[in-house]
């Protein structure tokens, strides 16, 4: 098991946001998180990458324990947040943001072959490699993100919500670069709101309900579930 | 229906004739024309300035409003009648204006009445300048006439530059071959070579070490503490430009080391009498971990927690010095003489111009420094908490460290500015750490141009060195501060020389010329 999560309790002041949540995660493995708005998917990111702290419940990575550790560590141990809503400096370039990314390393070489690997998989940005990462089109903050969070060479990479506002054709392309992500040995925990997709390529899913873990199975499983076809995929 | 071109130069009349009437009322026609008879190079500080210059004044005031009112319209085609009505009539409210205030206090003066009771600054003298020397109506004509007659004048000749091909492009034919040799390869040469960099640099090692010499006590004194203030803006610029967590109460990290410095080496109230390095090192020291332990408990805070806590750092520090409390440690209110200055060597050098150097000195180090810091791991860092302190700490900086460090390298630039002041002045006091002192820093920083290094050294000039120069302007500081935030705002909202941010990555840009074949 690389990450493990038990009985999580968070709490924003005196809002109860996670009410015990468990589940795990194996190397190698795309795990999804859905849920409807305010469910508290964000929560359980921030509490992994140590933004948030938990008031009770553990966080334990490849045997460490994760919950006391400060978030500049947890990232140097391999496990990237890429926060929600198109989160980049929007007065840096392109090629700033990325280097941001990789603020943990500190091989010069190693870097810029870093920054082509990334270039190579997102062109858009190399076109864009000067402009400032404010000026770019969502699609494209998106995409800036998410390399951003490949430069700091995750081993678990956690990504919410990538595909918000985008295009379905960029959308599809966004879970194609994920997949190949996962394939090129990455592990991924994905939040989603675009439930469909994020089953179609998940291993297995979590479904969150106000705090709780209501649901879990394979993506095929969930996908054929009927109460997730009307809570989620808008199904009847 | 009425003109578009007479409305337009009635409203313009009508502001500039109320900022006429309020810089009379407020005695800065004398200042004003005082400004005029200097750039003549009449030294006319204080008396009275001679009527020419007065004049002079008024021209340019109508001329202002004249060319305000006529300038081209958007709805109206652009004629020289149409420009003449709205300079005219701008110059002519305006002068109407300025003509019954003057009348006024005109009357007023002819029977004796003496309005400084309610407005202290309209002396006899500057309303019979006002009236240029003559009685109250035919002074308030001739103030009308002139306001009038400038304003259309000034409109038609804007008119005419701005309609006369041969004019215009006349202008633009010199500046482009001006820029033109400006870039042209032989300059650029010249420029670029090695040679011409270190003749440069020479020059100005020159300079630095020739003007303190021929500049005499009272400009070593102006342009040392405009170096005091370089040192402090560069400081303040580290916490607040760079990692943008804005510090109000930095005066009192000046204090703390001023003080710690006069504390160290002057003969009361503890009679330590230390080596001045030694104390200048403990000044910046002491003024360092303040700042550190200012920033412990609150830097993990969001929002303007450290602008408060400093606020009320500074107050604090500048009270508790100034009570009777503490007289016994720190001279309370009546401050610390006789402070030591620098020695070097067992000889002591604390002439002005030897004082100016040590400025200097300290202004290079710190700047070399600052570039050093923006250039680093640790600035990009800084920059990066302050564009988006979440997404920062998600890269992995960490994020309390560094502001930690921001917030005492600030800080010890602030002891060190202290230092250099209580030694020079020989003398420290709490009133010399009022919170103005910060203000002042704040603006010239971002007068300058937030998080820019140059920029810093542009606002110190601009506010400490510009009013000395300046100097019949001391009154009306802070109008003149007020108009010039107001103005850059307006015209450079980032700063007369905004940051260009440093180019991170040289390699990544050799790199992409590489990967295109
Ligand atoms: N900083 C905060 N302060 C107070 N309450 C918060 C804060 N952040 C989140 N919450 C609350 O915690 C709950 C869970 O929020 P969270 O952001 O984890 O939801 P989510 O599942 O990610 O929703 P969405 O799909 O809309 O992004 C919500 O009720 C939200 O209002
Ligand atoms: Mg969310």
């Amino acid at each position: 098991m690389m990450l493990h999560v038990e009985n999580l309790q968070v709490y924003y002041g005196a809002i109860h946001a996670l009410k015990g949540v468990s589940f795990h995660l194996d190397k190698g493995e795309v795990v999804a998180l859905i849920g409807a708005n305010g469910a508290g998917k964000s929560t359980v990111l921030k509490t992994i990458s140590g933004l948030l702290r938990p008031r009770e419940g553990s966080v334990t990575f490849e045997g460490q324990v994760l919950e006391e550790v400060p978030p500049q560590d947890i990232v140097r141990k391999g496990v990237i947040h890429v926060p929600e809503g198109r989160k980049i400096f929007p007065r840096m370039t392109v090629t700033e943001n990325l280097e941001m990314g990789a603020y943990i390393h500190a091989d010069r070489a190693a870097i810029n072959r870093d920054m082509e690997s990334v270039f190579e998989r997102f062109p858009r940005l190399k076109e864009r490699r000067n402009q400032l990462g404010g000026t770019l089109s969502g699609g494209e903050q998106q995409m800036l993100a998410i390399g951003r969070g490949l430069m700091a060479h995750p081993s678990l990479l956690l990504l919410d919500e990538p595909s918000m506002g985008l295009s379905p054709l960029l959308v599809e392309q966004i879970f194609d670069i994920i997949q190949d992500i996962n394939e090129q040995g990455t592990s991924i925990l994905l939040v989603e709101q675009n439930a469909q997709m994020a089953l179609a390529i998940a291993d297995r899913a979590y479904v969150l309900e106000t705090g709780k873990i209501v649901m879990q199975g394979t993506g095929d499983d969930l996908l054929q579930d009927s109460s997730v076809i009307e809570a989620y995929l808008g199904g009847h | 229906m009425r003109s578009s071109a007479l409305d337009k130069g009635l409203r313009t009349g009508v502001i500039f004739g109320i900022v006429i009437a309020i810089m009379f009322l407020i005695g800065f026609t004398v200042t004003g024309a005082g400004l005029v008879g200097k750039l003549f190079g009449v030294s006319s500080s204080y008396n009275t300035p001679p009527l020419t210059f007065f004049v002079i004044f008024m021209v340019l005031m109508g001329a202002w409003a004249g060319i305000t009112a006529a300038a081209r319209s958007l709805t109206e085609p652009d004629t020289l009648k149409r420009a003449l009505t709205a300079g005219a009539s701008a110059g002519a409210v305006s002068g109407l204006i300025s003509a019954v205030v003057g009348f006024i206090f005109g009357t007023l003066n002819a029977n004796a009445i003496d309005p400084r009771t309610y407005l202290p600054m309209v002396s006899p003298e500057s309303t019979k300048l006002f009236l240029m020397n003559q009685s109250p109506l035919t002074g308030s004509l001739m103030l009308l006439g002139v306001l009038t007659v400038s304003g259309a004048a000034a409109a038609g000749l804007s008119f005419y530059l701005r309609t006369h091909d041969g004019v215009k492009s006349g202008a633009r034919n010199i500046t482009e071959s001006v820029r033109k040799t400006i870039r042209s390869e032989g300059v650029a040469r010249v420029t670029n070579s090695p040679y011409a960099r270190y003749g440069f640099w020479l020059l100005v090692a020159a300079l630095l070490i020739i003007l303190p010499r021929t500049w005499g006590g009272y400009w070593n004194y102006v342009f040392g503490t405009v170096g005091i203030y370089i040192i402090l803006g560069l400081g303040l610029n580290i916490i607040t430009g760079w990692a943008g967590q804005l510090v109000i109460g930095y005066v009192a990290f000046f204090a703390v080391g001023a003080y710690t410095f006069a504390l160290l080496t002057a003969p009361e109230p503890h009679n330590l009498t230390m080596n001045f390095w030694l104390a200048l090192g403990l000044g910046v020291l002491a003024a360092g971990i303040s700042g550190l332990l200012i920033g412990l408990p609150i830097l993990n805070l969001r929002g303007d927690y450290l602008a408060i806590v400093t606020l009320g750092f500074a107050e604090i520090v500048r009270i508790l010095l100034k009570s009777d409390l503490m007289t016994e440690y720190t001279a309370g209110p009546r401050g610390v003489r006789d402070i030591a200055g620098p020695t070097l060597f067992g000889r002591s050098f604390v002439s002005d111009v030897d004082f100016m150097y040590l400025i200097i000195i300290a202004v290079l180090v710190v700047t070399f420094i600052a570039y050093r810091l923006q250039n680093s791991r640790t600035g990009k860092a800084w920059y990066a908490i302050n564009l988006d302190e979440t997404v920062a700490r998600a890269t992995g900086i960490n994020a309390f460290a560094s502001k930690l460090l921001a917030l005492s390298l600030s800080a010890a630039m602030a002891g060190l500015a202290g230092v250099l002041f209580a030694s020079r002045n020989q003398f420290t006091g709490p009133d010399d750490h009022a919170l103005m002192v910060s203000i002042n820093v704040i603006c010239l920083v971002i007068v300058g141009g937030i998080g820019n290094i140059p920029g810093v050294f542009l606002g110190a000039f601009a506010l400490k060195g510009l009013p000395e120069i300046l100097r019949e302007t001391e009154n009306y500081r802070l109008l003149i501060f007020g108009v010039l935030l107001i103005v850059m705002m307006r015209l450079r909202p980032e700063g007369f020389l905004p940051a260009k941010r440093p180019v991170l990555e040289k390699s990544a840009q050799t790199s992409s010329k590489e990967a295109q074949p």
